[in-house]
C-alpha cells in the first residue's frame, strides 16, 4: 500500500507575472506521465519546509506531462513559491475532487461568472470549451475584479473576446481613472444579458461573498438550479476526505466537490 | 463465541509473555486519574475503572505523527514514514472498542490512510469491563458492551478471569503464553450478571432511542441551544482532544536549522478551534462558537452517521468530563429531544 501523501516531482518550466500578487507557473513532471485532470479539479502543491496547499489546475487537460497553476500570494507556502526560480522543483499530488461537467453542458449556451482569482479554474474550463468550440452554444463570461490591476490573463481575455459568439464583460468594483469599461459588482450586469434560460448552463467561481448574490441574479433569469454549477473553497489539509477541514455537514468538499450542482447544495446549510 | 478461564496468577504470566514481542499499553493511575501508559507488568494495570481522561486512540492515531521524511535541495528526496511497533492495547473499555471500530472505517474508506492502517494491523486489542461514572452514557448509545472488534476480552470474575476470544490472533497469543481451560456456563454467566449490574449504575442517560438521534439533530439546526452554549464555551478544543472518535488533523512541515532535511507530519486539530474552517482571505465558515459546537455535536449524531452509518458518539462522556464550563453532551441532547417533543423552542 502506498502513502497517499507521497508526491510527484515537477519542475517549474515558466513563470509569468500576471499581477502584483498572482503568478502563472507552467510545471513539467519529472516523469513522462500526464496529470490526467479535468477542468475544475485541484492538486495539492507542496514545497518541503513551507507546507502544502490545494491549488486549482488552470490549464485544460493535456496529453503531455505538463500543466499550469496560477497562485496568489497569501501565506507561508504561496510566499515561498513566489520566490522560486525557473528550474526549481515542487511536489504535486492529485488531481483531486470532482470537476465541471464538461460533457453534460455540451450543446448549451454557457454563462460563466468569475470573481477575482475564480478565473483561475474557470480558465481551464474555457480553454477546454474553446478546443471544441462547435460543441457549445453562445458563451458569456462576466468577470469581476477589485481594480484594473487585478485583471488576470489579459492577453487571453483579449483573444477570447474575438472568438465568435463569445461575449466578454469585465467589471471593476469601483470607478478607476484608468478604467473605461464596466464598473460595479458582476451581478449588476446580469439583468441586461439576453439569456435563453431553457438552453443555458451557468458556472460560478469566486470568493465566498459573491455566491449568494449571483445565485439570486441567476434565479431572476429563471435558470434552473440543476443547470448551475459552482466551485466551493474550504480549507483543506489532506485532499482525501480525512482531515475534516473542508467538511460541510456530511459533505467533504475535496471528495464530492469542489464543483457542485446548485440544486444539490442549495439546502446544505453553511454551504453558500 | 469461545470463552476461556484464566486463573488469577495467569494474568501476570500472560502480560510478561506479551511483553516479549510487544509494547504493552494499558490503564494506570497517574495523579489519581486513570490514563493509558506503557506498562512493564500486570501489577500496574487498572482493570476495573471509569474511563481514562485521554483516549487510547493516541496509540493508533498519535497526536503528532510523521508522514514523510524529506531532503531539500537541487533534487529533493522524499520517503514515506510509517513507523509502527507491534503493540498490545490492554484494558480497552467497550466504548473505546467501538470508537476504534469507527476509526477503522474512517481511515480505510476511499483513499486508505496507510499510516493508520499499518499501525492498526500491528495492534492487538484486549478489552475489559469498566465502571461507569456520572458522565458515562454508553448504555444510551448501544456501546455498553462489545460483541466483537477485539482480539481478546478479559473480565475479572473473582477466582480468575473470564477470557472471551475475539480473533484467531488473540487466541493464539493466549494459548502461547498461558494455560487456560474452557469456561463453565456459570463462569460465563458472571459477565451477563455484571452487565445487568452495570446497566443499573448509570445516572446519565439520553431520553430517546439512539436510532432517532440523527433525526432529532437534523431538526435542531436552528435551536437556541447552540447560541446559548456558544456564549459560555471557551473554544479551547479540549472536547475534541479527549474524544475517541474525533480524528481531524492539520498537516505541517518541520525543517532542520540547516534547511536540508525535515519531515511532514500531522497533528490533531479540533473543529472547536477558531481557525479550523478559516480560508485564505480571512473568511471563516464557522465563525461563532455556537456554530462550531453545533458542527461537533452534529458530527457525532448526524453527519458522520450519513457518511459511515452508526452513531459517532460512543457515550464515553469524556467531552463533558473535560469541559471547563460544564457543557454536557447528554444534557444538550436531552434538551434537543425535549424541544422536539414539545415543539417549543424557548
Ligand atoms: C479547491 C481549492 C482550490 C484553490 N485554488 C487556488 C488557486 O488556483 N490559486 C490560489 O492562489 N489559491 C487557490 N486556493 C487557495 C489556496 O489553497 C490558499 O490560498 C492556500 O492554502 C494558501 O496557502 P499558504 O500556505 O500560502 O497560506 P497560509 O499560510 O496557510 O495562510 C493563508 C491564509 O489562510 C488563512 N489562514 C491560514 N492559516 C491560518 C491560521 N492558522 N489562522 C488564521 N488564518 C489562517 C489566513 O487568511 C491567511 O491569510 C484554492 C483553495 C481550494 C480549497
Ligand atoms: S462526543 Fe463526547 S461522549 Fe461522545 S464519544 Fe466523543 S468524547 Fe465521548
Ligand atoms: S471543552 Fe467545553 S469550553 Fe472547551 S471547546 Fe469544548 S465545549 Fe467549549
Amino acid at each position: 500500500m502506498e502513502s497517499p501523501y507521497l508526491l510527484r516531482q515537477a519542475r517549474i518550466e515558466r513563470i509569468t507575472r500576471l499581477t502584483e500578487k498572482e503568478r502563472l507557473f507552467r510545471l513539467v513532471f519529472e516523469d513522462d506521465k500526464t496529470l490526467g485532470h479535468v477542468p475544475g479539479q485541484f492538486i495539492m502543491l507542496s514545497i518541503f519546509g513551507a507546507g502544502e496547499a490545494p491549488i486549482s489546475v488552470s490549464s485544460p487537460p493535456d496529453t503531455r506531462n505538463e500543466f499550469e497553476i496560477c497562485v496568489r500570494v497569501v501565506g507561508s507556502l504561496t510566499n515561498v513559491l513566489h520566490t522560486l526560480l525557473k528550474g526549481s522543483t515542487v511536489g504535486i499530488r492529485g488531481p483531486y475532487g470532482k470537476g465541471f461537467p464538461v460533457k453534460e453542458i455540451e450543446n448549451k449556451d454557457i454563462l460563466l461568472i468569475a470573481g477575482g482569482i475564480g478565473l483561475v479554474p474557470m480558465r481551464s474550463l474555457i480553454k477546454t470549451i474553446l478546443l471544441k468550440r462547435g460543441a457549445y452554444g453562445r458563451i458569456t463570461l462576466l468577470y469581476g475584479v477589485k481594480s484594473p490591476e487585478d485583471i488576470l490573463f489579459k492577453d487571453e481575455l483579449d483573444e477570447w473576446s474575438k472568438v465568435p459568439d463569445f461575449d466578454l464583460r469585465i467589471t471593476v468594483d469601483k470607478p478607476h481613472p484608468l478604467w473605461k469599461g464596466h464598473t460595479g459588482v458582476v451581478t449588476r450586469y446580469l439583468p441586461e444579458l439576453k439569456i435563453d434560460a431553457e438552453r443555458t448552463a451557468a458556472v460560478i467561481v469566486g470568493p465566498p461573498v459573491m455566491y449568494k448574490y449571483v445565485i439570486m441574479g441567476l434565479g431572476e433569469k429563471r435558470i434552473a438550479g440543476h443547470e448551475i454549477f459552482l466551485s466551493l473553497e474550504r480549507r483543506m489539509k489532506c485532499g482525501i476526505g480525512k482531515c475534516g477541514h473542508c467538511q460541510i455537514n456530511s459533505v467533504y468538499i475535496c471528495q464530492e466537490g469542489p464543483v457542485f450542482r446548485l440544486s444539490d447544495i442549495r439546502r446544505l446549510r453553511e454551504a453558500i | 463465541m469461545d470463552y476461556r478461564f484464566l486463573p488469577k496468577k495467569g494474568l501476570s504470566l500472560f502480560v510478561d509473555g506479551l511483553l516479549k514481542d510487544f509494547k504493552v499499553y494499558g490503564p494506570v493511575k497517574m495523579d489519581g486519574f486513570p490514563v493509558y501508559e506503557e506498562v512493564s507488568s500486570a501489577k500496574e494495570l487498572l482493570l476495573m475503572h471509569s474511563p481514562s481522561h485521554i483516549t487510547p486512540k493516541k496509540y493508533l492515531f498519535p497526536q503528532r505523527e510523521t508522514l514523510l521524511r524529506f531532503k531539500t535541495g537541487e533534487k529533493p528526496q522524499v520517503e514515506h514514514a510509517a513507523d509502527a511497533d507491534n503493540q498490545v492495547l490492554f484494558g480497552i473499555h467497550p466504548c473505546d472498542i467501538h470508537a476504534i471500530r469507527l476509526l477503522d472505517r474512517v481511515f480505510a474508506y476511499g483513499t486508505p490512510d496507510v499510516n493508520y492502517l499499518r499501525r492498526r494491523e500491528k495492534t492487538i486489542i484486549i478489552g475489559t469491563e469498566c465502571l461507569p461514572d456520572k458522565f458515562c452514557f454508553c448504555r444510551s448509545v448501544n456501546t455498553m458492551t462489545a460483541a466483537n472488534d477485539f482480539d481478546l476480552f478479559i473480565h475479572d470474575i473473582g477466582a480468575g478471569f473470564l477470557v472471551k476470544i475475539g480473533t484467531e490472533k488473540g487466541k493464539e497469543l493466549l494459548f502461547r503464553h498461558v494455560k487456560t481451560r474452557k469456561a463453565t456456563i456459570k463462569e460465563i454467566s458472571k459477565l451477563v450478571e455484571f452487565h445487568k449490574k452495570k446497566e443499573s449504575m448509570f445516572t446519565a442517560s439520553i431520553n430517546a432511542e439512539p436510532s432517532t438521534l440523527p433525526l432529532i439533530y437534523s431538526g435542531s439546526y436552528d435551536s437556541p441551544v447552540w447560541e446559548e452554549i456558544g456564549k459560555i464555551c471557551y473554544g479551547c478544543g479540549s472536547c475534541n482532544l479527549v474524544c475517541p472518535t474525533c480524528y481531524c488533523f492539520d498537516v505541517r512541515d518541520d525543517i532542520s536549522l540547516n534547511m536540508k532535511d525535515g519531515e511532514r507530519y500531522r497533528v490533531w486539530d479540533g473543529c472547536l478551534l477558531e481557525d479550523f474552517a478559516k480560508v485564505a482571505g480571512g473568511h471563516n465558515f464557522r465563525k461563532t462558537r455556537g456554530e462550531r459546537l453545533r458542527h461537533r455535536f452534529n458530527r457525532k449524531f448526524q453527519f458522520q452517521v450519513d457518511k459511515f452509518g452508526g452513531l459517532f458518539c460512543v457515550g464515553c462522556g469524556r467531552c463533558s468530563r473535560a469541559c471547563l464550563v460544564n457543557i454536557n453532551i447528554v444534557e444538550i441532547t436531552n434538551k434537543l429531544i425535549e424541544e422536539r417533543e414539545t415543539g417549543k423552542k424557548e
